[in-house]
């Protein structure tokens, strides 16, 4: 907890050469992660970050400073050093307390996470590592770990609001490798949510999870190799979102659209996707892992629309990026920790449900390549060309899945593959992530239905599709 | 917090030997946009690592607050993650090696670098570039310095300091000409203003991105290749990392059972040279282990494994100096590689692969390689090379392939090392054979 009367007497230090907007993030996050590696636990470990992040705006620029120290000294220092950016008369109006401001409860648990007992946690993580691990022997290195992340931060800021404001996080990470010969292969799953304990024991099936797993890291391992060129491939439901998340989300965040440096920027109103195309970002969904109550600058999230029937309705604004483009905030401004300069991110983004089933999808591909789930990609922003590679993934041939195929990597770039979707399903699912970007690496959700793209190009080390 | 207090008190709570490393790093970062500076940030952070081995375990903890409660929160979070810990890994704090080799890499040039001379290399920065070429749209310049102290003490009574700086600039650049637009990106990094040339460093950014207007596709097929250092520096960092000891023992990685076996062409020597006098220079590692330059990988046969004091113990080994750790826990990591550069330019080795590809950068490593079976599918950018001369620009292509394969289908190494932001000093190569996709 930061003392009130200090916080303002840094907000008065900090205004006195003309800010037009100051802002004290103050965090004291505690992290717990145990993990267990071929039935035994190899680590745990408890880390404490805290510290303060002070902002001061004026007009279109900013100043950020961030400090471990939180000593009275300390932060008037941080203060006088930042106001120097700045010459003017101060022109924020006085007050003497802060109005404190209370946000809605989205997340409610009813265990938390770190009331539950270390065995007990132990004992969960060991039962899936065995479950893995007993599936086939050339799994040779399991490992599953639970990280717990509380996070209590308190926003103060010029004009005059207190934020207070405390997210809990849990997620499960199960990694696994097999190898056979000279080949190798490994998988990850990380379900997770801010849902407490209940989430892992009663919500997922982690015997489900486990099988999962292992029995796709050896289907995986077994997988021919995937063939180049450029053909459609539907995108699986949740994870897939990532392709989503990457190549369109990160160019409709304010920090590149704001600078006319996102593809997308000046587009809204614009067609931009296909007409069965309409997309969100809403981080007001109960208990998940994109979820937050207030944003981290105060403001209160609330469902974006983005993409309405391939219209470009609207982006992810942050106050401060908002200027530049003559808009105020829309609940979007993240940052992983007082050591961040927060801006524009993504919470809980997806395609919404279409109205074609994943059968319907998949019965009418006569050749394809199906990506059910990703490792990961990037994107660059100012051309909109992204990369994903595939964790799993599949041919598909006159309407049926034929068999599995490894190392696919898809090209291709933001503007085009949003015209290119020509079926959208209804089975809409979540995957979870950590986003890294200018500030920071942040939970977030992905999530659509299975979807296809009518083509794409696809690297891999296979030969022709039509071979198969 | 008082060290020899902090040692005192573990052990009365049944710590029996303990470990603290305080890191204290300060750092400016600047952004500039249309000749405004966008962003300027000051952060000021400290952190305390510390380890004990409690009942024959070890714990892990860490912390950024410094405060009364702070030695009795890491006491029992050591304690706790102890008592949890079921590893048979022997827990071992180290006493100390017999000699270290310290060298002073601090640079006072930089520490005492004006922050107004900053300014205005950036303001200049960005105007060269728009000036260059007006086809230029858009330019983000971007700067950063950073301070690093850090201190390791343990209960047996070893000390070691360390202190380093660094800064570095860049600019990324969006260059348009109709409705093609493309993107060029640089860095500079090193710890002494002087080195910066302004005008190259324009030259050099802007040309990738003009360079990159007008491109072709490409037929997807295996392609002879020459692969530029930024690439080399990214493959070859992938396909070291399987000499981690704690991977060949826990039986992921491709490396185990290769020792003094030719893993790679006889082209490819590779040494690690942590004590190479650069911004990379560290002389002792996490464990406070000194550390040593070492071949690994001599004319294409595996020389060593990096290890730390606790997967030495179990090959029977010493440690190599190795030791990095993850978040607060102990790994094998490494930096400074060096590739043994071999005779042929750039330009030559382009002319000896006569047709191909260039391949100048890759994207997408973290979700394209898989560093432990060696398979790569990444994007990429490069150029066509026709009858041995750099010819055009290829539009969004994959380069995929095997690294192990990659390595050994060497045809030539280049003469052109540099040492990269990757910590790593290599040159460009040509190989035999590189799969390519494209539309």
């Amino acid at each position: 907890m930061l003392n009130k009367k200090l916080a303002l007497d840094v907000i008065n230090e900090a205004a006195s050469t003309g800010a037009d907007f100051v802002e004290i993030f103050y965090e004291d996050t505690y992290s717990s992660v145990i993990s267990v590696e071929n039935g035994k636990v190899n680590n745990v470990i408890n880390t404490n970050i805290s510290g303060v992040g002070l902002r001061l705006l004026k007009e279109n620029r900013s100043v950020y400073g961030s400090t471990s120290d939180v000593s009275r000294k300390s932060l008037l220092n941080l203060a006088t050093t930042l106001s120097k950016s700045f010459s003017g008369e101060k022109i924020i109006k006085p007050f003497d307390a802060f109005t404190k401001v209370k946000a809605k409860e989205l997340c409610k648990v009813e265990t938390p996470l770190t009331e539950v007992p270390k065995e007990d946690i132990v004992a969960l993580l060991k039962s899936v590592n065995k479950d893995v691990k007993d599936y086939d022997p050339r799994i040779v290195r399991v490992t599953s770990s639970l990280a717990i992340d509380v996070h209590s931060t308190e926003i103060f800021n010029s004009d005059g609001k207190y934020i207070p404001n405390k997210r809990e996080y849990g997620r499960l990470a199960l990694l696994s490798i097999a190898s056979e010969g000279n080949k190798m292969e490994t998988r990850f799953d990380g379900p997770g949510g801010q849902a407490g304990w209940e989430f892992f024991t009663k919500k997922l099936d982690l015997k489900a999870l486990a099988k999962e797993n292992a029995s796709k890291l050896i289907m995986m391992l077994e997988a021919k190799e995937c063939p180049s060129g450029k053909f459609p491939v539907i995108i699986g439901n949740g994870w897939g979102g990532v392709i989503f998340h990457e190549a369109c989300g990160h160019q409709l965040e304010a920090s590149s659209v704001a600078k006319g440096l996102s593809v997308f920027s000046g587009m809204k109103g614009e067609k931009i996707a296909n007409d069965i195309v309409s997309a969100y970002d809403d981080a007001t969904i109960p208990n998940e892992w994109g979820t937050y109550n207030v944003d981290d600058e105060g403001n209160i999230p609330t469902r974006n629309e983005l993409i309405k029937d391939g219209v470009l309705t609207g982006y992810l604004i942050d106050d401060f990026n908002g200027r530049r483009m003559g808009e105020k905030g829309n609940g979007a401004c993240r940052r992983q920790s007082y050591k961040f300069e927060p801006t524009s991110r993504m919470g809980n983004t997806y395609i919404a449900n279409g109205k074609s089933t994943k059968e319907e999808i998949i019965k009418n591909t006569k050749l394809a390549l199906y990506a059910v789930s990703f490792n990961g990609g990037s994107v660059n922003p100012s051309t909109g060309d992204f990369n994903f590679g595939c964790s799993e993934a599949y041919i598909v041939k006159d309407g049926k899945i034929l068999e599995p195929v490894r190392g696919a990597t898809l090209v291709g770039n933001a503007k085009d593959i949003l015209k290119h979707i020509d079926m959208v399903g209804n089975d809409l699912a979540f995957g979870q992530g950590m986003c890294g970007a200018s500030s920071g690496s942040i939970p977030v959700n992905v999530g659509q239905p299975t979807i296809r793209v009518d083509e794409i190009v696809v690297g891999g080390r296979g030969g022709s599709i039509d071979e198969f | 917090m008082n060290f020899k207090k902090f040692f005192a008190l573990a052990s009365e709570n049944g710590i029996e030997v303990s470990e603290i490393n305080k890191n204290k790093s300060s750092e400016l970062s600047i952004e500039l946009f249309k000749k405004e500076i966008t962003s300027y940030s000051i952060k000021e952070n400290q952190k305390i690592v510390a380890r004990g081995i409690y009942n024959n375990k070890m714990g892990f903890v860490s912390t950024e607050k410094d405060d009364k409660d702070t030695p009795l929160f890491i006491i029992n979070s050591i304690k706790q993650g102890a008592s949890l810990n079921e590893t048979d890994d022997e827990a071992i704090i180290f006493k100390g090696s017999e000699k270290y080799k310290k060298k002073n890499v601090y640079s006072k040039e930089l520490e005492s670098w004006p922050t107004d001379d900053i300014l205005k290399l950036l303001f200049t920065l960005e105007e060269k570039m728009y000036a260059k070429d007006s086809r230029v749209s858009d330019v983000e310049v971007f700067f950063s310095k950073e301070t690093a102290e850090s201190i390791m003490a343990n209960s047996y009574g070893l000390v070691l300091k360390n202190k380093t700086n660094y800064f570095y600039f860049g600019a990324s650049a969006t260059i348009k000409e109709g409705s093609e637009v493309k993107s060029a990106f640089n860095m500079f990094l090193s710890n002494k203003p002087s080195e910066i040339n302004l005008d190259e460093f324009v030259d050099e950014t802007v040309k990738k991105g003009i360079d990159k207007l007008h491109g072709v596709t490409i037929a997807p097929n295996s392609y002879k290749a020459v692969l530029s250092r930024d690439v080399v520096s990214s493959l070859l960092t992938a396909l070291i990392s399987n000499a981690s000891s704690e991977d060949v023992q826990k039986q992921s990685s491709l490396f185990a059972g290769k020792l003094n076996t030719q893993i790679v062409s006889p082209k490819i020597t590779v040494e690690e040279r942590p004590l190479e006098k650069n911004i990379f220079y560290q002389y002792f590692d996490d464990e406070g282990v000194a550390t040593q330059n070492k071949v690994i990988i001599d004319k294409g046969v595996l020389k060593t494994y990096f290890y730390n004091l606790v997967t030495a113990k179990k090959d029977g080994v010493e440690s190599t100096g190795n030791a990095q750790r993850a978040g607060s826990k102990m790994g094998i990591g490494f930096n400074n590689i060096f590739l043994k550069p071999g005779k042929l330019s750039e330009k030559e080795l382009i002319a000896k692969v006569k047709n191909g590809v260039y391949i100048t950068d890759v994207t997408g490593l973290h979700a394209g390689l898989n560093p432990s079976s060696g398979d790569f599918s990444l994007q990429a950018e490069g150029f066509h090379i026709k009858d041995g001369v750099k010819g055009d620009p290829l539009t969004l292509i994959t380069v995929s392939g095997n690294l192990f394969k990659l390595f050994n289908d060497v045809i030539a190494v280049g003469n052109n090392t540099k040492l990269l932001i990757s910590a790593t000093c290599v040159p460009s190569i040509a190989v035999d054979n590189i799969k390519v996709s494209a539309e």
